[in-house]
Formats: C-alpha cells, sequence, structure tokens
C-alpha cells in the first residue's frame, strides 16, 4: 500500500491497526466514539470496537487523563486524545506529576503505557486562548517522550510506536496538517521514534525545525537555492529525545544552524536545540546560532496579525541569508 | 583618575600597530597632545599621543610588539600615587583610541596586578605576560569554526581581512589558504622565521591583491640629457622633474588616471602621483597631491618634506595615512642604480598605470609602462610616451612653464 492520505487518516489507520492486534487499546476523551473525533481520528473505530473501548469522557481533561494514568497502571494501554492542547493545561497534573513520574517513583514496578494525543498550533484565526503549542512545557519534563509527526507517514508510525511503548508519549499533532496529504506506507519499517530525518540535503546551512515549519522551511529551502544557498532541512520528529547526531552530522557539513519553531521563541524548544548543539558543535560552527520562532506575543485574532505572528516562508529564507553572508 | 592608553586606530585597515617604542618613561609628567610613544602602522610610523594631562603609569605594553587596535597599552593618571583599581575602560574616555567596530573588550591588564607591583615606577618588564597576550589572536573575532580551520591550514588570523560583518569566517581563511603559494620549507635547509612588520605584512597584500589586475608592459628609451641639465640648473630632483612630466602626460591622456570599478572607470578629477620611494624598513609611496595644477615651486617643496618625514628626518613628523594613500598615478625610478637596464613595476590597486625609470645607458634611459588592460590599451599607451617624449626633449620650455603646454 503506498497511497496519498490525509494526515488524520494515516493516525486512524495506526489506531486500527493497532486496536485490532491488542484488545488492551483503548480511546479516551472528548467526542471520541460517537462522533468520531474532532479531526476525524477516530473515525469508524466506534462502530467497530465498541463503547467500551472508545470512551467518550465529560468536559474533563484532568479527570480523563488522570483515568489514563490509572488505567496504564493496572494493565491497559490507553490512547488520551485532549481536543486541543490548549486544554491539556487542566490536565498537567495527570501528564506531569503522575504519567511522568509514576514509573520513577515505583522503581519501574508500575509502566506507563500511556499515549496522550493532543491538536496544537496556530491554525486559523482561533485566538490566543486556543492557538498555543505548549512544546516547551512539555519538553521540561523527564519521563515523557514527545513526538511531533509532520507527515502522515510518520504520524502513522509513531502513533504506533508510542501505543506500543511502556513509556509515557505525548503526541503533538498540528492542527492545520490534518488535511495535509501525504504517502503512507504501513508497510515500510519505521525509524526509531525519536530519528530525525533530512528531508533536504544541503551544505550552505542546516535548518532545524519540527511539525508544520517543516513545510515552511522546505518551501524557503527551494528559495534559497534559486539564490544559490543550499539548506539542508532536518525535521527532528521528536522533541523529546532529540536526535542530536542527525543534526551534529549536518552542522559538521554546513557549520551554520537555524532553527525554525512556531511557538515563541524566549525559552522554547529552539532555545534547547541551540543550547543542545552549541555544546556539541561550537568548535565547527562558523557563525551564531539563529532562531526562526513566533512572535513574544499571545496569538492575534486578526488573521493578518496572526499570520505575522509566526514565521513565514520569507522570515525563514531571510535569516538564511543573512547567516549565509558571502 | 587614571586614563587608559589605548592602541589608536591609525588608518581603516589597522587591526594590529607595531609599538615601537615608549617615549615616555613611567612617572614622567606627560602633557596633553604630547608624544608618549611610537607606533608603526601599515605604512608610518606614527606618534601617540597623551589625551590628557598627568603622569604616565604603568603597566606599559611591552615595546617592540604587536597590538591589536583598541587595547591598553598604558595609563595616564594625575597623581604619581599608585592606583588599585583599573580606571573604567571606555572608547570615549580616549578618543586618539577610536576603537574599530570589531574589537572585543578585554579587561584592563591591571585587574591582574598586585597593588604592590603598580607603583609609578615599575618597570614595563613586569607585565610582558600581560602584554604578549595582548598580542596574540585570541582577540580577533572569528568563528570558531574559521579559528579551527586557521590553526590547520597553518593561517594565521592576524592577517586576515574581517568580512562584512567584522568578524572572520571559514570562507575568509579558506580563501587565504586558496590563494597562497607555500614554500615547503621542510625541502630545505634550516631557517629563522622572521616576523612580518606590519609595512611589509601591508606590501605583500597589496601586492597579493594587485595581482588579480591584468597587466601589460610597454617600454621606450629616452635621452634624459635636458632634463637632468635643467634639474641641475634648477636644484629640482630629477625624480620630482619626472614626476611631472608624468602628470603633465596623464594631463594629456586623461584615460592614465581612472581606475577600473566593476560598475565603471572611475575617471578622477585631479591627477595624484605616488612615488615610490625606498626607505629603511621597506617601501613607500608617498603622493604628491593635483601635481599639474600646482607650479614646480611649490612641488617641491613639498616633495622635500614628504621625503623628509619618509625617511624620518621630519622631526617628530612622520608619514601620515592621507601622505601616502590613494595616488592615482605611480611613479617608481631606479636610475639611480647605474646597473639597471630596464624592469618593469606592479600597478598598485586604485591606478591603472605605473611609470618604471631604469638607469641611463649609452645615454638613453628604457622607460617602462605597465598598464592595467581593462583601462588602458597598447596605443593609449604609445600615444602616452609620444607625448612625454615631446616634454622630455624641451623640459625647460615644456615642463616649467605655469600651464600644461599640452593642454
Amino acid at each position: 500500500m503506498n497511497d496519498k492520505v490525509y494526515y488524520w487518516q494515516a493516525l486512524n489507520r495506526s489506531l486500527d491497526v493497532e486496536m485490532a492486534a491488542d484488545e488492551s487499546i483503548i480511546v479516551l476523551g472528548e467526542d471520541v466514539g460517537l462522533y468520531g473525533g474532532s479531526y476525524r481520528v477516530t473515525e469508524g473505530l466506534y462502530a467497530k470496537y465498541g463503547e467500551w473501548r472508545l470512551r467518550d469522557t465529560p468536559i474533563s481533561e484532568g479527570s480523563f487523563t488522570g483515568l489514563g494514568v490509572g488505567a496504564a497502571m493496572v494493565g491497559l494501554r490507553p490512547v488520551v486524545e485532549i481536543m486541543t492542547i490548549n486544554f491539556a493545561l487542566l490536565a498537567l497534573d495527570a501528564i506531569i506529576n503522575m504519567a511522568a513520574k509514576i514509573p520513577f517513583m515505583s522503581g519501574g514496578q508500575f509502566p506507563m503505557p500511556l499515549v496522550v494525543r493532543m491538536p496544537g498550533g496556530v491554525a486559523k484565526q482561533l485566538a490566543a486562548q486556543h492557538s498555543q503549542r505548549l512544546e516547551q512545557t512539555l519538553m521540561n519534563v523527564p519521563g515523557l517522550r514527545i513526538a511531533v509527526p509532520a507527515t502522515p507517514q510518520d504520524a502513522y508510525w509513531q502513533l504506533c510506536q508510542a501505543i506500543n511503548s511502556n513509556e509515557p508519549v505525548v503526541l503533538l499533532e498540528h492542527e492545520l496538517l490534518y488535511f495535509s496529504k501525504g504517502e503512507l506506507d504501513e508497510s515500510r519499517q519505521a525509524p526509531p521514534m525519536h530519528r530525525a530525518r533530512v528531508c533536504r540535503q544541503g551544505s550552505d546551512l542546516t535548518i532545524v525545525t519540527y511539525s508544520r515549519m517543516r513545510d515552511l522551511a522546505l518551501q524557503a529551502a527551494m528559495q534559497l537555492a534559486d539564490t544559490g544557498i543550499e539548506a539542508e532541512v532536518i525535521d527532528l520528529r521528536s522533541l523529546r529525545p532529540i536526535d542530536w547526531d542527525s543534526c551534529i552530522a549536518s552542522l559538521e557539513k554546513t557549520h551554520r544552524l537555524l532553527i525554525v519553531e512556531e511557538d515563541s521563541g524566549f525559552a522554547g524548544a529552539g532555545a534547547e536545540i541551540t543550547a543542545g548543539l552549541t555544546e556539541r558543535c561550537f568548535l565547527i560552527m562558523d557563525a551564531p546560532p539563529q532562531r526562526v520562532a513566533g512572535k513574544e506575543l499571545p496569538i492575534a485574532y486578526n488573521a493578518a496579525l496572526e499570520a505575522a505572528s509566526i514565521p513565514r516562508v520569507a522570515d525563514i529564507v531571510s535569516a538564511a541569508q543573512q547567516l549565509c553572508r558571502p | 583618575m587614571r586614563e587608559p592608553v589605548l592602541m589608536p586606530t591609525l588608518s581603516d585597515t589597522m587591526e594590529t600597530g607595531h609599538l615601537v617604542e615608549w617615549l615616555k618613561q613611567p612617572g614622567d609628567v606627560v602633557k596633553k597632545g604630547e608624544a608618549i610613544a611610537e607606533v608603526e602602522t601599515d605604512k608610518a610610523v606614527m606618534e601617540v599621543e597623551a589625551f590628557y594631562d598627568g603622569y604616565l603609569q604603568g603597566p606599559l605594553a611591552v615595546a617592540d610588539t604587536d597590538i591589536a587596535v583598541g587595547e591598553v597599552i598604558g595609563y595616564i593618571s594625575d597623581s604619581l600615587g599608585a592606583e588599585t583599581k583599573p580606571a573604567k575602560q571606555k572608547a570615549d574616555n580616549a578618543p586618539v583610541a577610536k576603537v574599530a567596530k570589531t574589537e572585543i573588550k578585554t579587561p584592563p591588564p591591571m585587574a591582574e596586578i598586585s597593588p604592590h607591583a603598580q607603583t609609578a615606577t615599575q618597570a614595563p618588564l613586569s607585565v610582558k605576560p600581560v602584554a604578549s597576550e595582548m598580542a596574540s589572536d585570541k582577540h580577533i573575532p572569528a568563528s570558531p569554526y574559521a579559528r579551527g580551520l586557521a590553526r590547520e591550514l597553518g593561517i594565521d588570523l592576524a592577517r586576515l581581512a574581517v568580512g562584512p560583518d567584522g568578524s572572520i569566517r571559514a570562507s575568509e581563511v579558506v580563501a587565504a589558504a586558496v590563494g597562497r603559494a607555500m614554500p615547503n620549507l621542510d625541502d630545505g635547509p634550516d631557517y629563522e622565521l622572521q616576523p612580518l612588520r606590519p609595512m611589509q605584512r601591508t606590501i605583500a597584500s597589496n601586492m597579493m591583491a594587485a595581482a588579480t589586475i591584468p597587466v601589460f608592459h610597454i617600454s621606450a628609451r629616452f635621452s634624459l640629457a635636458p632634463l637632468i641639465a635643467l634639474a641641475r640648473e634648477e636644484g629640482y630632483s630629477l625624480t620630482l622633474l619626472l614626476a611631472y612630466a608624468c602628470a603633465l602626460t596623464v594631463e594629456a591622456h586623461p584615460r592614465f588616471n581612472a581606475v577600473f570599478t566593476p560598475q565603471g572607470l572611475a575617471q578622477r578629477q585631479q591627477i595624484d602621483i605616488g612615488i615610490a620611494m625606498d626607505v629603511p624598513r621597506g617601501l613607500v609611496t608617498p603622493v604628491l597631491r593635483d601635481v599639474a595644477g600646482h607650479p614646480i615651486k611649490e612641488l617641491a617643496e613639498r616633495w622635500r618634506t614628504l621625503k623628509r618625514k619618509a625617511l624620518g628626518k621630519q622631526g617628530n613628523q612622520h608619514l601620515r595615512r592621507e601622505d601616502y594613500r590613494g595616488a592615482t598615478f605611480y611613479l617608481s625610478n631606479l636610475g639611480m642604480f647605474d646597473t639597471v637596464s630596464r624592469f618593469d613595476a606592479v600597478v598598485p590597486v586604485g591606478a591603472a598605470a605605473i611609470l618604471a625609470v631604469a638607469a641611463i645607458q649609452d645615454g638613453l634611459a628604457e622607460f617602462t609602462l605597465s598598464c592595467d588592460h581593462r583601462v588602458i590599451y597598447g596605443a593609449d599607451a604609445a600615444r602616452f610616451f609620444e607625448t612625454l617624449a615631446v616634454l622630455l626633449g624641451d623640459p625647460k620650455h615644456r615642463v616649467l612653464t605655469s600651464s600644461n603646454p599640452l593642454s
């Protein structure tokens, strides 16, 4: 099978394949059952696997995520869907204080095969309270794994891997990616969940990015190629852990680092990537690492302001050109 | 109060200065405007002036070392007593040290020295380690990668031009490595490495830059007897008269006063003749400005002063940047060496031609014109010589009249 499918379909396929194979997998969340999920990710599964395995929950993120933690402790493999990451703030106690720490505090007696899926990012005029990513909040929690799939293939692979992992995994999905299409080959061997991917080869600078910004970085790289700058684009795929080795291998070639992230830059994912790579690659860097990030602002509702608040292709092109001054 | 004395920026290309010697010793009274040290830059030895009244105070940077622009080389204090804390180093405290943008601020070396050592009579010797570090390339802003590459390739960062952002990147190092032919010293006998003086370094890099100019040469022989007779009669130097004849010729052939730029030929409005001069430390080219627009008498006076400055015989005055930069045409006269039958000179960047004058043999001296072929073509050069021949044939009437007889 090698078809073009939507990102949401890839996630749906993953759940279907895994749920068919393992009865201990359950899905918890708002409207995941009868309605099929607000982004159609659980479409058709309710009919197939029934209300015991796809539980529609009340609007109460703290309690149903906590329920997922408890279920994982006693042998189930719950996949919790939080309708948007913005509501995950209510579930942080369950994620940070319980899921991330119980395996450690129990000396490994309780594994935590929990998956929490969260749509996030700046979509289309959802205003400040519904346009966040919050990845930096979760990146700072030892005990969690964070996957950020940017393509249907990765969405499929990484959700399968998350479900099969005995560690708690947060899947940060992007709301604008659900209806992007890409190839899905379910028979292909998946790379490790945290392995970064070089999406485009280049010799002049390394653009490290993830999630939806991957597409923008690739577009920028095409424009840069017209001006004689060959950008290597790395899709991290995972924010915790980060695949430093792939980044280092690229920097050994390009000596210049540009990070593109949608979230605001201050103390964000890009800050960690910058620090991590500067520590490892200082002596081979030919320029100070640069970040293209969202503005230090809550995201505006106004469409023009919203678009200007986060990186655009032109921003990436211009930052790369500055970094590669002749 | 104690103010730092900084290594001044004496030319726009200067990154380090060679501290020749201190003219004052620690504890000496210094007056504002008074020379306290001599610094050799890329082309000239200049004086560092005190910007305050007070006493010169150590630690002084060690003489005969290269020191980065903007570095503290000593202090001027308003009292003889030693101070325990270094004065706050601010560029605007010391206007003489117009600190280059690329300077990396370093704390004054005083901080590392115990109060007891800081007497006004302290010997400069005691700060040698500090001073030698000041001269190292640690303060040249370079990317870590560029630094590593330079180390591997054996390139001295101090010799590289900084990039547009004021720092050295790998591209500058690689360009230097690729553009340089390195002799393999292992093949030959033992050797001793003599570090380049700033002037040697500048000449070397100017010559490397000039090597990219497509040059052709054209030669002719002239009798210099009438010019020599005139020089004796009027008491002018032969070189000056040659420069004047060149200027009048250039005025008749303005293309020789142009220079090639990628945007087009820059046709200069005034003829400034750079005259190559043999000096003990190397080679300088003092420039006579607007030669065609001034009577020979005035030029003779200016040329005498320039020569004295270049040879260090003009009291405290030395060649300044404005004395040796920006010539539009060059003259190199080796006629005083009887054995030289002909030679050709390198066209410096910034001009379109240079005239090389050899010694008189069998009554004739061979002139060789080296021309930038992007600006000047063969027939232009031939016509240049025709005009010059007319001038040299009857210099008394043609050269000494107040206005150019050819124009």
